[in-house]
């Protein structure tokens, strides 16, 4: 059995890395038979392949694995075909163009550069260069040099005129590419807002949604507005992205006139509903209901029975009227009570 | 000039409700008492027309429907205006509307009465009367002492509130004065 796999595992070209298997040796199916055993076949093959393919990982060096045993795929040998196009040429630069004539060849400069006034290496470009012109502190004075200009000043705007001249040939460039379509992916949302294609948008490919509209915009665009066209077998009815309003007519009707009557009393519900819970003034009821509560307890103190009232008093605590010179001491309120309760 | 539509007429209806409570009933369904059918009972109606929304009895409707809309300048009661942004804001022209129903009403002193009409807001020192139980926030109307709506406004502390104030403190905030006509005649 083993060895009738290994004959049929050398049978088959096997490509791991895909995880796939061919059988260059089959015939094909042959057109007389019926689909129902075309499908067997297949499937038949299938699992023989797949067998196989399972029979090779499984005597692949592994190691053990919480889930299982762990295979490193070897690396895939079969080409797969590329699912995009390839993207295109870029036209060379007006500098390109320039240097092939004069036979112009690149070359490697090395990163760092020995920097003479700190006696140091340091980077060609960026951030703390070798010979950074914002770091010369003395300019030689020169016989050619004009009385009244600033040395410092004139490196200033020379070295932004450079710069500019730079930007301006790289948009220029740029533009190039993008009538080539051949924008750079970075460049390419920023298109429009860099003057390389002006206000245009880069024409983006047509997407379903798109061909939907088209096509609604189209089946509508007849003498019936698409009304009484036949549909083709599967086409739907057309969108219409834009909103299109309706107003009820200006004069009062009997028919569709009357409508504004009922919209006006379903809002006016809607609205005087949603506004339902300020009927009840809270601050109010509270007030009303502490007034009442009050009320009340003072009704159920009088409501006692008279002789009930003499029991629970002592006998030798009568209320007695103060006499008028007392009554308006000057003694605080406090201090009266105590006096009270002594007498 | 054409009616409303259900979105519009909720934002005017929810403004009109913070003024008039549940009076917005009588001023919806307020029989016009013009035209033929006078007895069949015409109404009052809201028109927009050019962004502005006029409180207009049916019968003017239909006699304004023989005016072009650009030569349409204006009928009825102009109660406020729709802003780009869809907010509906009351005009000076609907006190007269807001007035006759109002919920919560403010009397001014005769003395910040002309304050208030240079568009200021109204002082606690310049409060006269006070509807009882205005909640903050509350639309209100601002009348003079004797009775003569001066313009509306909202309610900056309710009527509790308002007894402990200074008198330097903002008792309603300032929306729309008759000192308007004078003021902002033409964009009225």
């Amino acid at each position: 059995m083993a060895a009738v796999a290994a004959e049929e595992a050398n049978l088959y070209q096997i490509d791991l890395g895909n995880l796939t298997a061919f059988d260059s040796h089959d015939p094909g199916a042959s057109a007389t038979s019926s689909e129902e055993e075309l499908v067997k076949e297949c499937l038949e093959k299938g699992t023989r392949l797949v067998q196989a393919i399972a029979d090779k990982l499984f005597s692949l060096p592994s190691t053990p694995d919480k889930e299982g045993p762990l295979v490193q795929l070897p690396t895939p040998t079969t080409p797969i075909p590329r699912e995009k196009p390839l993207p295109k040429a870029k036209p060379p630069t007006k500098w390109e163009v320039f240097a092939q004539s004069k036979g112009i060849k690149k070359r490697k400069r090395s990163k760092h550069l020995y920097d003479e006034p700190s006696g140091e290496w340091k980077r060609r470009h960026g951030y703390n260069r070798a010979g950074d012109e914002n770091d010369i502190p003395i300019i030689e004075a020169k016989p050619t040099d004009e009385p009244g200009e600033d040395p410092f000043s004139k490196k200033k705007t020379e070295k932004k005129a450079r710069v500019q001249k730079n930007e301006k040939s790289q948009l220029e460039n740029l533009k190039k590419a993008a009538k080539v379509g051949a924008l750079p992916s970075t460049v390419q949302l920023a298109a429009t807002s860099l003057p390389i294609t002006g206000t245009r948008d880069i024409p983006k490919k047509v997407g379903k949604d798109d061909l939907g509209h088209a096509a609604g915009f189209a089946s509508s665009a007849t003498a019936s507005v698409g009304k009484f066209d036949e549909r083709l077998p599967g086409e739907k009815t057309p969108k219409h992205p834009g909103k299109h309003r309706k107003f009820l007519p200006v004069v009062e009707g009997s028919g569709i006139g009357s409508r504004e009557k009922q919209q006006c009393e379903k809002v006016l519900q809607k609205v005087l509903s949603s506004h339902n819970h300020d009927i009840l003034n809270v601050d109010k009821a509270v007030k009303v209901f502490t007034v009442n509560e009050e009320r009340n307890a003072h009704q159920k103190r009088k409501d006692r029975p008279a002789h009930q009232n003499r029991k629970d008093r002592p006998a030798h605590q009568k209320l007695k009227k103060r006499p008028a010179h007392q009554k308006h001491g000057d003694r605080p309120a406090h201090q009266k009570q105590k006096d009270r309760r002594k007498s | 000039m054409r009616p409303l539509d259900e979105e519009e007429t909720t934002v005017v209806f929810e403004k009109l409700h913070k003024f008039v409570g549940t009076n917005l009933k009588h001023i919806v369904e307020r029989p016009s008492g013009e035209g033929p059918d006078m007895k069949t009972g015409g109404l009052y109606c809201f028109r927009m027309h050019k962004n502005r929304v006029y409180y207009v009895s049916e019968a003017l409707v239909k006699r304004a429907t023989n005016i072009s809309r650009e030569r349409l300048v204006s009928l009825g009661t102009c109660i406020g205006k729709f802003t780009k942004s869809g907010k509906f804001q009351l005009t000076i022209q609907s006190l007269d509307l807001l007035a006759a129903h109002a919920k919560r009403k403010i009397w001014l002193k005769p003395t910040s009465e002309m304050s208030f009409l240079y568009g200021n807001h109204v002082l606690k020192g310049g409060l006269g009367r006070i509807t009882e139980n205005t909640a903050q926030n509350e639309g209100v109307v601002i009348f003079s002492m004797s009775d003569v709506p001066l313009g509306f406004g909202v309610a900056a502390k309710s009527t509790q509130d308002c007894r402990k104030l200074d008198p330097n403190a903002i008792v309603a905030y300032h929306q729309s004065d008759i000192g308007e006509y004078l003021r902002i005649e033409d964009e009225l």
